[in-house]
């Protein structure tokens, strides 16, 4: 069965709703064994800071491996309009309403980090995506947000999403909803931010009542690129923040310190009756599990702990930097990036607080051993990760952010960024890089673009979350 | 006073050397001019917070039509400017790159 028409076939809801149509899957194990292969990826490909700068877009690629343009980049949806530095993005519906009769995957949610524009594209046809609406920046800094970054949609007919800043770029940032119909604006999602300042990432879980957010930076601290200075200045984050989903007030925050300097992306267990989970602290380069302790409360230890590391052209030794994170759909492994030194790291998690390394693919990067794949030098390193469902294939692009891509792999902005392929072997614990595969974002009509986050028309690993 | 007397010539120099002059309106951003030309310029955010827009003026004078938050106190003493919130006071001559933003910034470790 084609995963890119899941949502409209009935039977991945053969559990005790199965009457009832829904937009996902009763559990991540049915979105796991019964979605199929992913055959389209959806890419945001950004020019912003490029050489030749134009609108960005978002890619449609071939990953059909029976089709003749099988790893390529099939179409574009271009912006209407440039700086928009398209970055992360999410669907208007997904498992979350899995019972909501009447609602599909339709809908993909696809904000500027740096314009504040927010582009709704119509996937129905998963080949033929199309720009349907346009919310304008002015529509959002009316409500004092800007640099929409994570896209969720939530039970309730509404989609969330995260903002860093207020309408000048400063602190502090909020959560913007969406109506999941009209995609008219709701107004701010939080009723009362409590000690929350700084904004990033968010994953949530109803059904224990918490929304977990991370923090990055003000805009404009980060925008016009990574300074230690701001660091040195407390400009960076070092905490992550937990909510009341019910009541949409900030509760707790979890403090690392220099135990987790700029936490990002935010990864719950798939599982609903799991209380825990991880974040990638990028600057400090560490792996922080969060579980909420018996007395309800929640607390935090570091579970994987990276060191910077010497290379001859550069003054001080660099971190790894870790920029993504992501956990396969049974929650047995974990992979993360380091976006500098340049490999991706698969760990099992079978034992939540114990993460266990069991390989890593180099590519690129300041200590990569490969750094050319199909005759090509490897421009950037590995960044942005998707999964498939079943878990045998990793894939990745290049790119962090157009102002920090700059500074530490200038190259892309002449030539563009890379998608790769990995297999994974689950049964074996084994990471092989697919040197068959390469999506050359350098290739692209109109010239050149970066290329961030993936997703797949059916729902994939970071999009889903199950009540 | 002739209506034009506030209008001022920018010449924009690309990294290679290439040069263009665009004419900027009294009160009119240089990206707004440049946009109307459909000359090419880097931006972002468009309210001086994301420092894409980074050029370094070369001669004459702009002002800030808002608070230049993407750039430093060192950088813009040193000659740096926003051109999504400039507008030029004199004619000037910029000079304008995508490479321009990671130059101010510098990288870290390195």
């Amino acid at each position: 069965m084609s995963t890119d028409n899941s949502d409209d076939t009935t039977e991945h809801h053969a559990h005790e709703h199965r009457d009832v149509e829904g937009p996902g899957y009763p559990t991540p194990a049915a979105m796991r064994t019964e979605s199929g292969r992913e055959q389209t990826a959806y890419v945001m490909a950004p020019r912003v800071g490029m050489k030749n700068d134009g609108p960005g877009f978002v890619g449609v690629v071939d990953l059909d491996p029976a089709s003749d343009t099988y790893s390529e980049l099939i179409d574009t949806v271009e912006m209407p309009n440039k700086g928009d530095e398209l970055h992360h993005f999410g669907w208007n519906a997904c498992s979350s309403s899995c019972h909501a009769e009447g609602l599909s995957r339709q809908y993909l949610i696809v904000p500027g980090q740096r314009s504040s524009r927010i582009h709704v594209i119509d996937a129905e046809e998963p080949r033929d995506p199309e720009i349907v609406t346009v919310i304008e920046p002015e529509e959002l800094f009316e409500y004092d947000l800007s640099a929409p970054h994570t896209v969720h949609c939530v039970p309730g007919g509404k989609i969330v999403i995260s903002m860093l800043g207020d309408a000048d770029g400063e602190l502090p940032g909020g959560f913007l909803q969406l109506d999941q119909e009209d995609f008219s604006i709701d107004g701010r999602w939080e009723a009362d931010r409590g000690a929350m300042e700084m904004n990033y990432d968010y994953w949530y879980q109803p059904r224990h009542d918490v929304l977990i957010s991370s923090e990055w930076a003000a805009p404009n601290t980060y925008y016009p690129g990574f300074d230690l200075d701001d660091v040195e200045a407390g400009k960076y984050g070092d905490s992550i923040h937990i909510w009341s989903w019910d009541d949409r007030e900030h509760v707790q925050t979890l403090e690392f310190g220099d135990a987790g300097r700029i936490p990002l992306e935010v990864r719950m267990s798939h599982n609903p009756e799991e209380t825990q989970g991880y974040v990638g602290a990028a600057l400090s380069s560490n792996i922080i599990r969060f579980y909420e302790s018996t007395d309800g409360a929640w607390d935090w230890d570091v579970v994987v702990d990276e060191d910077p590391r010497e290379h001859e052209d550069w003054d001080m030794p660099v971190p790894p930097l870790i920029t993504d994170i992501l956990l396969s759909l049974d929650d047995q492994y974990l992979f993360f990036s380091n976006w500098l030194h340049g490999d991706v790291r698969m760990y099992d998690v079978s034992d939540a607080a114990n993460p266990r390394l069991v390989d890593r693919v180099w590519a690129g990067g300041l200590f990569g051993d490969r750094q050319e794949i199909q005759d090509k030098e490897i421009r950037g390193a590995p960044q942005m990760l998707q999964l498939s469902r079943d878990g045998t294939r990793l894939y990745w692009t290049t790119s962090l952010f157009s102002s920090w891509d700059n500074q530490f792999f200038p190259e892309m902005a002449e030539e563009g960024s890379l998608m790769f392929k990995a297999d994974v072997f689950p049964d074996e614990g084994r990471l092989d890089l697919d040197e068959e595969f390469l999506v050359d974002f350098g290739d692209a009509p109109g010239g050149p673009a970066r290329a961030h986050e993936i997703r797949w028309p059916g729902g994939d690993c970071t999009s889903d979350v199950w009540q | 006073m002739c209506a034009n007397a506030a209008a001022h010539s920018v010449e924009l120099v690309r990294p290679d050397g290439r040069t263009e002059t665009i004419r900027v309106e009294n009160g009119e951003t240089i990206v707004d001019a440049a946009e109307r030309a459909d000359v090419a310029v880097p931006y972002g955010c468009l309210y001086g917070g994301c420092g894409t827009c980074t050029a370094e003026l070369l001669n004459g004078d702009v002002r800030h039509r808002a608070s230049p938050r993407a750039l430093k106190t060192r950088s813009l003493d040193a000659g740096y400017v926003l051109l999504c919130i400039a507008t030029p006071e004199t004619d000037c001559r910029i000079r304008i790159g995508h490479g321009i933003q990671a130059e101010v910034v510098g990288t870290p470790w390195k």
